[in-house]
């Protein structure tokens, strides 16, 4: 017979006294998710204002970026399940109810928009480029005469992926540090800075970058607004919350979330693009870089901490 | 009452969040008096550029004034200051190999660190043979653990090792900085009269 | 090149003994907060000590110099006020670069009497000189000189009288370096 004791004192690791079975797939999914959503949304801007000669790179060569960044989380998403052979059944339903539908049917959408939109701008970037069948080509034609509509849906579908990358979080309400709505508007503007942030390295053209910083420029601010009255929310409400608030003033997380987050992925890029902005000249790589990598260390934290949080003792 | 981290005033991971306030700020003061370059800083030993002497000395004596004025007024234990403690031999070896690191490198850690941040790659040469050095020590440190460790004066300080108080020691340490101020000041003027370049980006 | 007297571009410094009072200052508030002054050489001890107990645990903790460094507890060497406190100096002086126009690209600056290469090799060796001597003088100029003398210890003051004396002494050997 084959016995098995299990004896613990409170210290079972990823289950006592923290649940924690979120591992890295899931803050990388979230990043590039919000990455493609920046990336879409502007592209779909600027199509709309039809400013596509001025901002070249936001609308034409940035999304192609897109298509890359949702297949690797969306793997990175399917890593994760437990029973992975059973994916498909997310698409045989939709439940209003549950984010998870919402995210797994926008990004069934959204994915295979961004592959049509990257690929009617093939022709521009290789101008070889042969579909080889003529119905790719018929496809590619009704492509561009119905870019504007494509645009108006990837920017409503960014929004909403956006947002989903945060109200899939926030839907848990027995995790204090996550139950709060204004992660998802605060992921979105995370979101969004970030694709920013990817499009101003890649662009080539002065005015782009100046545009794009600026607008950058509002979403840190956005996003630094929404981070303390965030925090002030957790201070000002139960118990559970405040203790939530605390492991990130002078609890373990503060180190990382004050220094790679907020100092230098928001304040210290916000500081160099205001220098710029006003002439001093700055490689546009420095701040580009540490938004990116503060999104993407911000979203680590925010899914580790959460699952430290909880309502037992 | 200071010291405010040890006395557990601010707590958790603040202190943390602080230094790195700190260290920004040292970074900019170091960038912003010229040690970024090390032309600039080699100057002090040919007499064509003394910002070394100037910036570090001045800092030194408004420090050590400090200590002395915000100890008298109670604002500050002295006695949980950490006072560096004296290992005589390790000490000597170390000055000496210190001062020809500097006169050849044209570096010391931190300005290396400000170097590298404006992109001069020979700041970054000058941290990575830094890297490498403490590697050597630390592989050899076996063989010289005696030697190290020889002669521990304890966290001595200047007062206690010459019997005077350490307030006369701010006083003199003040009047040596402007006797030197103004030598460095008539030899910088001498140097420089043979030379077009003296300040360096 | 750029230098004081090209009327083009003047190098933008702040007045020396400003900076001084500032950087005084500085060290001033650090000891009010921390209790101890600044250090950059502390910073690459640990790094050192945390990368050597990655890669080969044992060694480090058999090593009499790197076993005093490794927390008990098992979290990271590099949990330290010092490594924030570099990367603070880092991210500083790149603030200052920036205000000041000296962030540009990557470059190796050296007297127009010696080439890069040479440059670099002296730089590389005068790191590892100064790597060695920081350990055996339990500092760095602004760990051991400024922030030991400072706080009026006996062997800081000792450190700094002889890292400058030193370089004074060989200053002559290396002329060829600088001017």
């Amino acid at each position: 017979m084959k016995e098995e004791l299990f004896v613990s004192g409170r210290n079972i690791p990823n289950i006592d006294p923290y649940l924690n079975i979120w591992h890295w797939q899931i803050p990388i999914y979230l990043y590039l998710g919000g990455l493609a959503a920046g990336i879409m949304f502007f592209a779909g801007y600027f199509t709309i204002m039809r400013k596509e000669k001025d901002m070249e790179t936001t609308v034409k060569w940035a999304p192609f970026l897109v298509p890359g960044a949702l297949v690797l989380g969306l793997f990175a998403l399917f890593l994760d399940l437990k029973h992975q052979l059973y994916f498909w059944r997310l698409y045989t339903t939709i439940r209003l109810e549950s984010p998870m539908s919402w995210g797994a049917w926008t990004l069934m959408i959204i994915t295979p928009l961004s592959f049509v939109w990257v690929a009617s701008y093939m022709k521009e970037l290789f101008p070889k480029w042969d579909w080889k069948f003529d119905i790719l080509n018929k496809a590619e034609a009704l492509a561009i005469k119905y870019r504007k509509s494509m645009a108006w849906l990837m920017m409503l579908l960014a929004v909403v992926l956006g947002v989903y990358t945060g109200i899939l979080l926030s839907a848990f309400n027995a995790r204090p540090l996550w139950n709060t709505s204004v992660l998802g508007i605060l992921f979105l503007t995370s979101g969004l800075s970030t694709g920013l942030a990817a499009t101003m390295w890649m662009s080539k053209s002065k005015y782009e970058r100046k545009v794009l910083s600026r607008l950058d420029l509002i979403m840190i601010g956005i996003e630094l607004f929404l981070i303390i009255h965030m925090l002030m929310g957790f201070l000002a409400a139960s118990e559970v919350q405040i203790e939530a608030a605390h492991l990130f003033l002078g609890g373990e997380f503060t180190v990382v979330f004050w220094v790679f987050v907020i100092i230098l992925g928001l304040v210290f890029p916000a500081a160099l693009e205001i220098l710029e902005l006003k002439g001093f000249h700055i490689p546009v790589w420095i701040p580009a870089l540490l938004i990116l990598i503060g999104g993407l260390v911000f979203r680590f934290v925010m899914v580790e901490a959460g699952q430290i949080t909880r309502f037992l003792y | 009452m200071g010291p405010l981290i040890p006395q557990e005033i601010i707590t958790g991971q603040w202190d943390f969040v602080i230094a790195l306030l700190i260290g920004a700020a040292f970074g900019f003061i170091l960038e912003a008096s010229g040690f970024s370059s090390s032309r600039n800083i080699a100057g002090v030993f040919y007499g064509y550029n003394f910002v070394v002497l100037r910036v570090f000395f001045t800092a030194m004596i408004v420090a050590m004034v400090g200590l002395m004025y915000f100890s008298y007024f109670g604002w500050i234990d002295i006695d949980l200051v950490f006072v560096l403690p004296t290992y005589l031999n390790s000490m000597l070896l170390g000055g000496f190999l210190m001062g020809l690191g500097f006169v050849i490198g044209g570096f010391c850690p931190g300005t290396s660190y400000t170097a590298v941040a404006i992109g001069k790659l020979d700041g970054l040469v000058f941290a990575i043979g830094f890297l490498i050095g403490v590697f050597i020590f630390g592989e050899s440190f076996p063989y010289f653990e005696d030697f190290y460790t020889a002669n521990n004066l304890g966290n001595i300080t200047i007062g206690e090792m010459f019997g005077i108080s350490n307030d006369w020691v701010a006083f003199l340490f003040v009047v040596m900085a402007i006797v030197a101020f103004y030598v460095t000041w008539l030899i910088e003027k001498k140097v420089r009269k043979n030379m077009t370049a003296y300040k360096f980006e | 090149m750029n230098t004081e007297t090209d009327k083009k571009h003047q190098p933008r410094y702040i007045n020396p003994y400003f900076g001084g009072i500032l950087l005084g200052l500085l060290l001033l508030a650090t000891f009010f907060i921390a209790g101890r002054g600044l250090s950059a050489s502390g910073a690459v001890k640990l790094g050192v000590v945390s990368v050597v107990n990655m890669i080969a645990p044992e060694h480090a903790a058999n090593n009499p110099y790197y076993s005093k460094f490794i927390p008990a507890d098992g979290s990271s060497p590099l949990y330290n006020w010092l490594i924030f406190g570099a990367i603070g100096t880092f991210f500083g002086g790149m603030l200052s670069g920036a205000i000041f126009g000296r962030l540009k690209k990557f470059r190796v600056e050296h007297s127009p009497k010696i080439s890069a290469k040479t440059r670099l090799i002296a730089a590389g060796a005068g790191g590892i000189l100064f790597g060695i001597g920081s350990q055996f003088g339990r500092g760095c100029s602004s760990g051991a000189a400024l922030s030991g003398t400072a706080s009026f210890s006996y062997g800081g003051l000792l450190v700094m009288l002889l890292m400058f004396g030193i370089g004074y002494v060989f200053a002559y050997f290396f002329r060829k370096l600088w001017i």
